[in-house]
């Protein structure tokens, strides 16, 4: 007989009440989670969305690649010796519009690569945020270091750097903006080894954003804010759960004295654990995602796939933990004590 | 005899007293006989059915059940005999609140581990609750059952798997006096029809002519 079922059935007002106080929780920490990794997508993307790699920058930089510019001997020997490296720069600037109007972007050109897009001499490829902001197609910029315009040649997506939109450019108008022929960074993608490459210093994508100089201080204030969430989370689920099953001492010392297995009675707190968690799950990822599409541009929002199964996990892990800490309360509960109780309470 | 019991003796310590609650008692149930104990409060009756139920483990003599030491056995072995050779019937019902009353008699019938089909089993539980008068409240759950419903239910739970012993501490306590002469009434006509041992705690007088033998306790001890 399936004694967790029969009773969710049976007493559904509880057990919807529970699951709602589950729900509420799982979504805010969805929702804070999403906010936060929005956060660190907003300024990062451009490196977060290259793929497995190593990326290099000149030693004498000391970590900061605003100040690397790698030899072109070099950039030509490393180019050559791996196939799909590229050579890159980025660098904060702004845009001026017809109407002197500014926006802030940060300009970023490469050697030619699937990751960054193609762009014509003259031309500009923008984060399709600008394009919610009203920019299109066709539209004319200057910028104070060019004398050359630059027309809005199309979009792409997940171009962000710094929480500014990053604006692709030819490396010709590279170089005549910021006077330099040298790039600043070098990536080899899926180097299992990085090989050593004399004067560069060899970063992997997670290594190389935390030399940006905002982003780990950023990442670790809100990792922390989002860990901190998932642990309070968590205590209010064990507890929950715990105090669920405490209150039921007494019925699962009926059910042991008339010989109910104790096994029995850990696989239907556990059933119910695991219902009552997987419906509040289901319910908080939808309206977390749905509230990602809805959500502002503004207000950045990613909650990515794997994040969302981390945050699942760990809180089956910690329903279950609860659950099972009352299970050994019932397990060492005699069912004489039980029967003593409800006599006393009858 | 189905069910003895040897010098049977229960101590409880509450930091360095040790109070004697059962002093040596020798005890033999028959099945189809209802033995009911009798005494003040505090005269471990309700210690001594406790401790031949299973449900607390003696200080020291022997239990013997149908060729076995009840005493001897682990508390696995002693959930098995709880599950597939006793009945019990509590002062309260202690009926499953989520459980309608025909859902009753079929964990009961699930936990002792019955050999009957599905279908059986349902047929069984309609014949019991109908033995006890209970067969139109058959869906019905605990919270909707009078005081009296609830007991006679708790009572079919009780013998659905067709138990040895059947253990009742003080079954009518918790009912007016009509109906606690319609429980035992019913308590006695299943001890016969069904060859059942039972033994009763009771402090109620009017109850003791149910019983075919009445063993008064003083102290710990048979008076």
């Amino acid at each position: 007989m399936n004694l967790a079922w029969k009773e969710m059935k049976k007493s559904n007002t509880k057990f919807v009440i529970l699951g709602s106080i589950v729900f509420l929780i799982s979504l805010l920490t969805f929702i804070i989670s999403g906010l936060a990794n929005g956060l660190s997508q907003d300024n990062a993307a451009l490196i977060k969305n290259l793929p497995d790699g190593t990326i290099y920058m000149e030693t004498a930089a000391e970590e900061t690649h605003a100040l690397s510019a790698i030899d072109t001997d070099t950039e030509k020997q490393v180019l050559m010796e791996n196939d799909g490296a590229f050579a890159f720069s980025i660098q904060m600037g702004f845009l001026l519009n017809e109407q002197d109007g500014q926006q802030s972007v940060a300009f970023a050109t490469s050697t030619g690569s699937a990751e960054f897009p193609d762009v014509a001499k003259g031309d500009i490829i923008l984060d399709r945020s600008l394009e919610e902001d009203g920019i299109k197609q066709g539209d004319i910029f200057n910028n104070s270091q060019l004398e050359d315009e630059f027309t809005v040649a199309g979009f792409t997506d997940g171009a962000k750097y710094s929480h500014a939109a990053v604006a692709f450019i030819h490396p010709d108008d590279y170089a005549d903006m910021y006077r330099t022929e040298q790039m600043q960074m070098l990536f080899v993608p899926e180097t299992a080894q990085p090989r050593t490459v004399s004067g560069l210093q060899s970063f992997s994508t997670e290594e190389f954003l935390n030399t940006l100089p905002s982003y780990s201080a950023e990442q670790l204030s809100l990792s922390m804010i989002v860990w901190f969430l998932v642990v309070i989370s968590g205590m209010l689920f064990a507890i929950f759960f715990y105090m669920m099953n405490i209150q039921k001492l007494g019925l699962y010392g009926i059910l042991k004295a008339i010989g109910v297995k104790t096994g029995a009675l850990f696989r239907m707190i556990w059933t119910q654990m695991l219902v009552i968690t997987a419906i509040a799950l289901i319910l908080s990822i939808a309206i977390s995602q749905l509230f990602g599409r809805v959500a502002p541009s503004d207000m950045p929002f990613h909650l990515p796939v794997d994040a969302t199964l981390q945050l699942t996990a760990v809180f089956f892990i910690i329903g279950f933990f609860g659950a099972t800490l009352s299970g050994l309360q019932i397990r060492k509960a005699t069912p004489l004590q039980a029967i003593q109780q409800g006599e006393e309470s009858a | 005899m189905i069910f003895t019991t040897q010098d049977i003796q229960k101590t409880f310590k509450t930091g360095e007293v040790a109070e004697e609650i059962l002093k040596g008692i020798d005890l033999s149930l028959t099945e189809g006989e209802i033995t009911a104990l009798v005494g003040a409060s505090g005269s471990g009756k309700s210690t001594l059915l406790t401790i031949a139920a299973g449900l607390q483990a003696a200080s020291g003599g022997e239990i013997h059940f149908d060729g076995g030491e009840l005493t001897a056995m682990n508390q696995e072995q002693i959930r098995k005999i709880r599950a597939q050779s006793f009945g019990f019937v509590f002062q309260s019902p202690h009926l499953v609140p989520f459980l309608t009353a025909e859902e009753q008699l079929l964990l009961m019938l699930e936990t002792a581990g019955s050999p009957l089909s599905k279908k059986q089993r349902r047929e069984e539980v309609d014949k019991m609750l109908h033995s006890v008068g209970m067969a139109h409240r058959k869906t019905a759950y605990p919270a909707s059952l009078s005081g009296g419903e609830k007991q006679r239910v708790a009572i079919a739970r009780a013998i659905v798997h067709q138990p040895k012993l059947l253990f009742a501490d003080e079954p009518t306590a918790s009912l007016d006096s009509t109906k606690s002469h319609e429980v035992m009434g019913l308590l006695q006509q299943l001890t016969k029809t069904l060859n059942i041992a039972t033994l009763m705690v009771t402090h109620e007088e009017d109850m003791l002519a149910y019983a075919d033998r009445v063993i008064t306790m003083k102290d710990g001890r048979f008076a």
